[in-house]
């Protein structure tokens, strides 16, 4: 990979208590790329998801984005970065319009630009006719395209989303999976954490496994094979042989 | 692999139990995990509602006694029999529309818009039991509390009466038989609302005019005082009261019945009774019955209904989706332009944050009522203070002079202390849940490239602006009615811009430190032990912040030193004051807001 590091994670460790969510994670994510984050439930992506757009504080370590730290300096790093939640929690009583109006704010747009960018987000999402009602009144799918909405206002250089295909119509998913492949090609580093090995293996270009905290692999789909067993040629052989769920796909296997 | 399915039993009355059981499986697993001192807590609240129940029936036993006593009759001239036959039919066409009334919302709440609805509905149960469950779900703590009234006195009428022993039971089960009608009837009416409107709507709508109702209601009794109304009853207000109750209780409503009933069971009426008793339980039935049937075809229906987000479909002002999958990102929007103007003022997330706050407060109608009521009370109290005459109540004459005088004193500024104890309520709201409101949307604050000074300072302003503005309308329309000079006006109009800086400052501070995120209800957003400790704080402020502007204004005039000298004071001393609470507590707080649902 030659592009340049646009987000770069050292040693990063999340302890709640006694538990470890995230054990000394490192890894770089660089421009033009599209990395897929692996892992089963409460493995730690959406933690050190997180812990990358700067909504929890690392125990320990440091995670940059766009060059800046995170923690040291939050703002620069906010800045060049765009957030997709899992829950698209958005504020239910205002219109979509409304809603892209008050983020273009929040990174200090020009507000002729934001009206227009909002109209072209929206025409791009499908939403323009839903643009002028409230939040409360789309479906789940909607809510989830407005929130990429909102993360693509400002033109991040870092994409980071976690489960952004998760409630969306194939129409949806494609367009979302669209729009993280142009953004790669533009320059921009794409972050995702999914459960859908099929997107992982056909759009990203580096993946990354994490299991109970810790990344226990990360490389493309080739390196990736060659760490497995023989035989395991997809990405989901791979995935259960490192997360120790092979066991129990073979029972399933058996049940069929 | 061939599987047989057996389908689960489609009996009604196991299916219901099911759901019964989960619930109670849910509140013993609450109980079980709660905090030790929350366990306590509930453990001597039941005691204590218990207890209290127990002082209901003893009273009433002993006063019902007493009413019924002979020497009353002899000696006062009063016959309360009628009033005390007429007792039972108050307490239960009471109970019926209580429940009927205040199972609306928690209806609307537990048949449309809980969570569970999915599950129960894709599951294999019939529809007319997750139907009873969420009625009972919903019925049974209204009732039981007006259970806890009612049932102690008619078992004190009972015991006083001397009723025969089944009078006690067929109370018990009139009372649920009317409830479980009542709860029917309104989950008929709440289907049939929930039809025209959204739920969601509905139920904000509702909040909004209970929670006005409430605080109205509340305030009443205080205004019928200021009207010279007193609200204590006099022997004649009392025996006309008596005289409706027994009016009231005519044959032809058929609400009296179960009341009439139980009474003439009680006093061995045997036909009589036993008419009206099973005329009740049967029509209630038949109520119960209906609903039931009803709901089956409403219920799912209804409930389909609400699914369907419907939009007002709008011509699309530029060009249309092409439906072509694959798209072309459109360009980045640069950073601000310098703007001048009002613009200038303050930076655009700042800004932003003010816009979004106010057009969500606006719009929900849950926080508009909490917003409403400082407005009801002003109105209220201000009409009290300018009918009192802007004078400090004689007393019983036995106060020293100097506390007469000083009062007088302080009456004067009576426009500023209202203006203050608005503002004290408002930002109460506005500022000690300028976060909390956040609820878990503050994820988009957080993760845009926002200062915490700037979230601080929008929320400040929220808080302050309809607050300031509130404020200053009482103060001119009470310093126009007590004629106030100009000069004394704009010192005012200062001290209450002044003190209510102050107080929101404390009140942010305390209200970002015991943020609350994880709300669904906006009226369970409450920012807990914190929130309270900074009311504490703001009562204490409050009194303060005022004397140091006032008190030099009283020490000018008690040593009869120019009264310029007194503004100069008050005002240096009252702004370094207020303005050090308006700015230091929120600095303290900053490093909170960056850390703030890390929890």
């Amino acid at each position: 990979m030659t592009g340049l590091a646009l987000i770069e994670i050292h040693n990063l460790v999340k302890r709640y208590g006694d538990k470890i969510a995230v054990d000394n994670i490192s890894l770089d994510v660089h421009a033009g790329e599209v990395f897929g984050f692996l892992g089963p439930n409460g493995a730690g992506k959406t933690t050190t998801i997180k812990m990358i757009v700067g909504l929890l504080q690392p125990t320990s370590g440091s995670v940059s984005v766009g060059g800046y730290d995170v923690q040291a300096q939050p703002l620069f790093a906010k800045a060049a970065s765009g957030y997709v939640p899992d829950t698209p929690n958005l504020y239910a009583k205002l219109t979509g319009r409304e809603l892209l109006r008050f983020v273009g704010d929040l990174y200090d747009l020009d507000r002729n630009q934001v009206a227009q960018r909002t109209d072209e987000l929206l025409r791009m999402f499908d939403l323009t006719a839903a643009a002028d009602d409230t939040v409360d009144s789309y479906s789940h799918g909607m809510q989830q395209k407005a929130s990429l909405a909102s993360a693509l206002m400002h033109d991040p250089r870092v994409l980071v989303l976690d489960e952004p295909t998760v409630g969306l119509d194939p129409k949806s998913a494609r367009l979302i999976k669209d729009i993280l492949r142009q953004m790669a090609d533009r320059g921009a580093a794409v972050f995702l954490s999914t459960h859908i090995l099929e997107i992982a293996e056909r759009m990203c270009d580096r993946i990354g496994i994490i299991n109970k905290g810790v990344l226990i692999a990360v490389g493309t789909m080739n390196e990736l094979r060659a760490l497995g067993k023989a035989g395991e040629v997809s990405l989901e052989d791979i995935f259960l042989g490192l997360t120790g769920g092979a066991e129990e796909a073979e029972i399933a296997e058996i049940l069929k | 692999m061939t599987t047989v399915i057996h389908p689960p039993s489609h009996r009604f009355l196991p299916a219901a139990w099911k759901l019964i059981r989960l619930r109670l499986l849910i509140s013993i697993n609450g109980f079980k995990h709660a905090k030790t001192i929350r366990k306590i807590l509930s453990i001597v609240a039941i005691l204590g509602l218990l207890a209290f129940a127990g002082g209901i029936f003893f009273l009433s036993w002993l006063l019902l006694n007493f009413l019924r006593s002979p020497m009353l009759t002899q000696y006062v001239g009063l016959d309360v029999t009628p009033f005390l036959q007429a007792m039972p039919v108050m307490i239960l066409t009471g109970l019926f529309a209580g429940v009927l009334l205040s199972s609306f919302g928690v209806l609307l709440q537990a048949l449309y818009l809980s969570g569970d609805m999915d599950f129960l509905l894709s599951s294999p149960v019939p529809i007319r039991a997750v139907f009873v469950t969420k009625l009972l779900q919903a019925v049974l703590p209204n009732f039981g509390l007006i259970a806890l009234f009612g049932l102690p006195v008619l078992f004190g009428l009972g015991l006083a009466g001397h009723y025969n022993l089944l009078y006690y039971p067929l109370v018990i089960l009139t009372m649920i038989a009317l409830a479980l009608a009542a709860a029917g009837l309104s989950a008929l009416l709440v289907m049939l609302v929930a039809r025209v409107f959204p739920a969601r709507r509905a139920a904000e709508i509702l909040a909004f005019i209970a929670g006005i109702l409430a605080f109205t209601c509340g305030q009443s009794g205080n205004l019928f005082n200021s009207l010279g109304r007193s609200t204590s009853l006099s022997g004649t207000q009392v025996s006309n009261m008596f005289t409706l109750m027994v009016r009231f209780n005519t044959p032809w409503f058929p609400l009296n019945w179960p009341g009439q009933g139980l009474v003439a069971l009680g006093e061995g009426r045997w036909l009589t009774g036993l008419l009206l008793v099973v005329l009740t339980l049967g029509l209630s039935a038949i109520a119960f019955m209906v609903s039931l049937g009803t709901a089956e075809r409403w219920y799912y229906s209804g409930w389909a209904g609400m699914q369907v987000v419907t939009h007002r479909k709008k011509p699309l002002r530029s060009s249309r989706s092409s439906g072509k999958i694959g798209v072309s990102l459109p360009t980045a929007a640069s950073k601000k332009v310098p703007v001048f103007g009002l613009g200038k003022l303050l930076p655009a997330p700042v800004w932003g944050i003010i816009w979004k706050d106010f057009l969500l407060l606006r719009r929900d109608l849950r926080n508009l009522s909490q917003l409403i009521s400082p407005l009801i009370f002003g109105i209220i109290y201000s009409f009290m203070f300018i009918r009192a005459g802007g004078e400090p109540p004689a007393g019983q004459g036995e106060a020293p002079g100097w506390f007469m005088e000083s009062l007088r004193f302080l009456f004067q500024y009576g426009n500023i202390g209202m203006s203050l104890f608005i503002g004290w309520w408002l930002l109460a709201r506005l500022s000690g849940m300028a976060f909390s409101s956040e609820g878990r949307n503050y994820w988009i604050l957080k993760a845009a490239p926002v200062r915490a000074g700037y979230m601080l300072t929008a929320k400040f302003l929220v808080a302050y602006l309809p607050t300031l503005m509130l404020g200053l309308v009482f103060l001119v329309a009470l310093s126009l009615v007590q004629k106030i000079p100009l000069a004394v006006f704009s010192y005012g109009f200062l001290v209450v811009a002044f003190c209510l800086a102050g107080m929101n400052g404390i009140l942010l501070a305390f209200g970002t430190g015991g943020a609350n995120l994880k709300w669904e209800d906006p009226r369970k957003m409450s920012a807990g032990g914190m929130g309270c400790l900074g009311q504490l704080v703001a009562m204490l402020y409050l009194p303060l912040g005022f004397g140091v502007f006032i008190a030099p204004l009283w020490l000018v005039s008690a040593f009869g030193w120019p009264q310029g000298y007194g503004y100069l004071v008050g005002f240096l001393l009252g702004t370094l004051m207020t303005g050090t609470c308006a700015v230091l507590p929120p600095w303290l707080v900053r490093g909170k807001v960056e850390r703030l649902g890390e929890a």
